[in-house]
């Protein structure tokens, strides 16, 4: 076979599979906004549910989705920055940087199930939380926080080391040069992988299963002892194990087709974030 | 010879097991230009570096002897390196403005050392960019971003940046390296100009340039210091064969 054909087989097929992966996506994607935009409207996003959950709307399910999301990054994002710049910054190259580094990976792949045990033998039980708000939101940040420190290191890594040792001759110690130079340049990548990490933690249905999570309630939560209802688990609940899973199918859509869209909407702010960010 | 700006006493200095400088003594005078020479990883940068400590910077490195300036030893336990780098002001191989403006490059300097007077940093500024003769170039753009300029204007914001601290010692690691022949001569002409004040010791692989800058000349060969001399007696007629031939050109 001359080589000219085979390159040209060679691209074909992988424009096949590229394109395949793309309409599979969007397929998926397209499945859902169809049958979610036909029940989101103003009610459906402003109401509780009503009727055994086969009509009315998620209201309390986006409050709570809404309170974890930023409960579990007042708790994680300055943890995982801050473990970050140790890690990059100061601690060197030794074994216990690496040690460090392992097991940061090896949070990271742990299944979100386990986190939610965890948080539950943790937070609810020997803490005392209860199934609460904190408890959800603690747990959550602990998933979170590999993704948090992994991207600012990442990020930290990628300013070039002539800022740092330009700033460290002119004097600055070494915490000046850290807030003054590093940071600042590191900022939009790490705010993307604070975005990103949001994104995560607002599909996460596993860790607040067992630590946050209530199948209804009729008020929203008053303190972060409260329980709460969130997004993935009233999708959850709303297609296992409702009163009436056919009637309430359509509420399950609509749930669905909220949860993409806000996710959708951190990473494109993510994005616009990051763009902005790198002009100036 | 009054008291030396810079002495060195039988230093040595190891990366690992690497005997990079060997056994070096040498007293630079205040208000001199002072060019070390030699081929590339002589260990004229790494002795370079010594004198602001930015040596410290590197993992599992180790130096012995003694290293003064102004008369203070400057690897004893008790120095304040931050306070150690604000006398002895260090331009690199390739420009390194930071991501900020024109202004807040030349101000950084005062700003980590604490100084918030604005018409002070705003004066200072100023003059520091009329020193480094730039600021006829960027008067009207102070607060546009400093990657802006051209490679050798960049690196004249450097140098401004490290005059704005006053330091009594500018370290120059091979400032002209980067640069093309014009930007080149504008660096030259500064170091010449700087001299009035400023003690300088530059690095540099361009002979000509050491012979065209410099009052005094070092030679360094794998980590030793050869010959160290005024500079026309170096270039006309040096007491080492080793530095007649690098010189020259028949090696290096």
């Amino acid at each position: 076979m001359n080589k000219k054909l085979s390159q040209q087989i060679a691209f074909s097929i992988f424009r096949i599979f590229g394109i395949l992966v793309v309409l599979i996506l969007m397929s998926i994607l397209g499945f859902i906004i169809y049958n979610g935009i036909q029940v989101v409207n103003w009610e459906f996003l402003s109401t509780y549910p009503e009727e055994g959950m086969t009509s009315g709307g998620i209201f309390p399910a986006i409050v709570g989705t809404f309170y974890l999301i930023i409960g579990s990054m007042l708790f994680a994002f300055p943890l995982g920055v801050m473990s970050a710049i140790y890690t990059n910054e100061y601690a060197g190259n030794g074994w216990v940087v690496n040690f460090i580094r392992m097991m940061t990976n090896n949070l990271a792949s742990i299944p979100s199930i386990v986190f939610g045990l965890f948080g539950m033998s943790l937070f609810v039980t020997q803490l005392k939380f209860g199934d609460s708000i904190l408890a959800g939101s603690l747990t959550l940040g602990l998933l979170a926080l590999p993704l948090i420190i992994r991207t600012t290191e990442e990020a930290l890594k990628a300013v070039p080391d002539t800022y740092r040792t330009g700033s460290l001759a002119l004097g600055a110690t070494k915490l000046q040069t850290i807030k003054r130079v590093v940071l600042p340049s590191a900022l939009p990548n790490i705010l993307t992988g604070l975005i990103l990490s949001i994104g995560r933690v607002s599909g996460e249905t596993a860790p607040i299963l067992f630590t946050v999570a209530a199948y209804f309630l009729p008020q929203l939560p008053s303190s972060i002892f409260d329980q709460a209802m969130a997004l993935p688990y009233h999708l959850y609940v709303l297609a296992t194990s409702g009163t009436d899973i056919e009637a309430a199918r359509p509420m399950a859509y609509g749930t669905a087709f909220v949860l993409i869209v806000i996710v959708l909407i951190m990473n494109l702010t993510a994005s616009f974030l990051r763009r902005k960010l790198e002009k100036q | 010879m009054d008291k030396p700006m810079i002495e060195a006493k039988d230093v040595n200095f190891y990366y690992g097991d690497f005997h990079a400088l060997k056994n070096i003594s040498m007293q630079i005078e205040a208000n001199t230009v002072t060019a070390f020479i030699g081929p590339s990883g002589c260990g004229k940068s790494t002795f370079l570096r010594l004198f602001n400590r930015m040596n410290d910077l590197i993992d599992n490195t180790r130096m012995e002897g003694i290293c003064s300036v102004d008369g203070k030893n400057i690897y004893d336990k008790k120095i304040n390196i931050d306070e150690l780098r604000k006398q002895v002001g260090m331009v690199f191989q390739k420009p390194n403005p930071f991501p900020k403006s024109i202004f807040e490059n030349v101000a950084y300097g005062l700003r980590v050392n604490n100084i918030g007077d604005k018409k002070f940093i705003a004066h200072r500024v100023e003059t520091s960019l009329k020193a480094a003769a730039l600021w006829d170039e960027v008067k009207d753009k102070l607060h546009q971003s400093a990657f802006q300029l051209s490679g050798g204007q960049q690196q004249r914001l450097c140098i401004a940046r490290t005059l704005a601290i006053e330091p009594s010692v500018i370290l120059m690691d091979e400032p002209a390296s980067a640069l093309d022949p014009i930007s080149t001569s504008k660096i030259e002409e500064l170091v010449h100009d700087l001299k009035k004040q400023y003690t300088i010791v530059i690095v540099t692989h361009n002979m000509q340039q050491a012979a065209r800058v410099s009052d005094k000349t070092g030679f360094f060969m794998l980590g030793e210091l050869i010959e160290f001399s005024d500079t026309k007696k170096m270039f006309l007629n040096p007491d080492k064969v080793e530095t007649q031939n690098y010189i020259t050109g028949k090696f290096g």
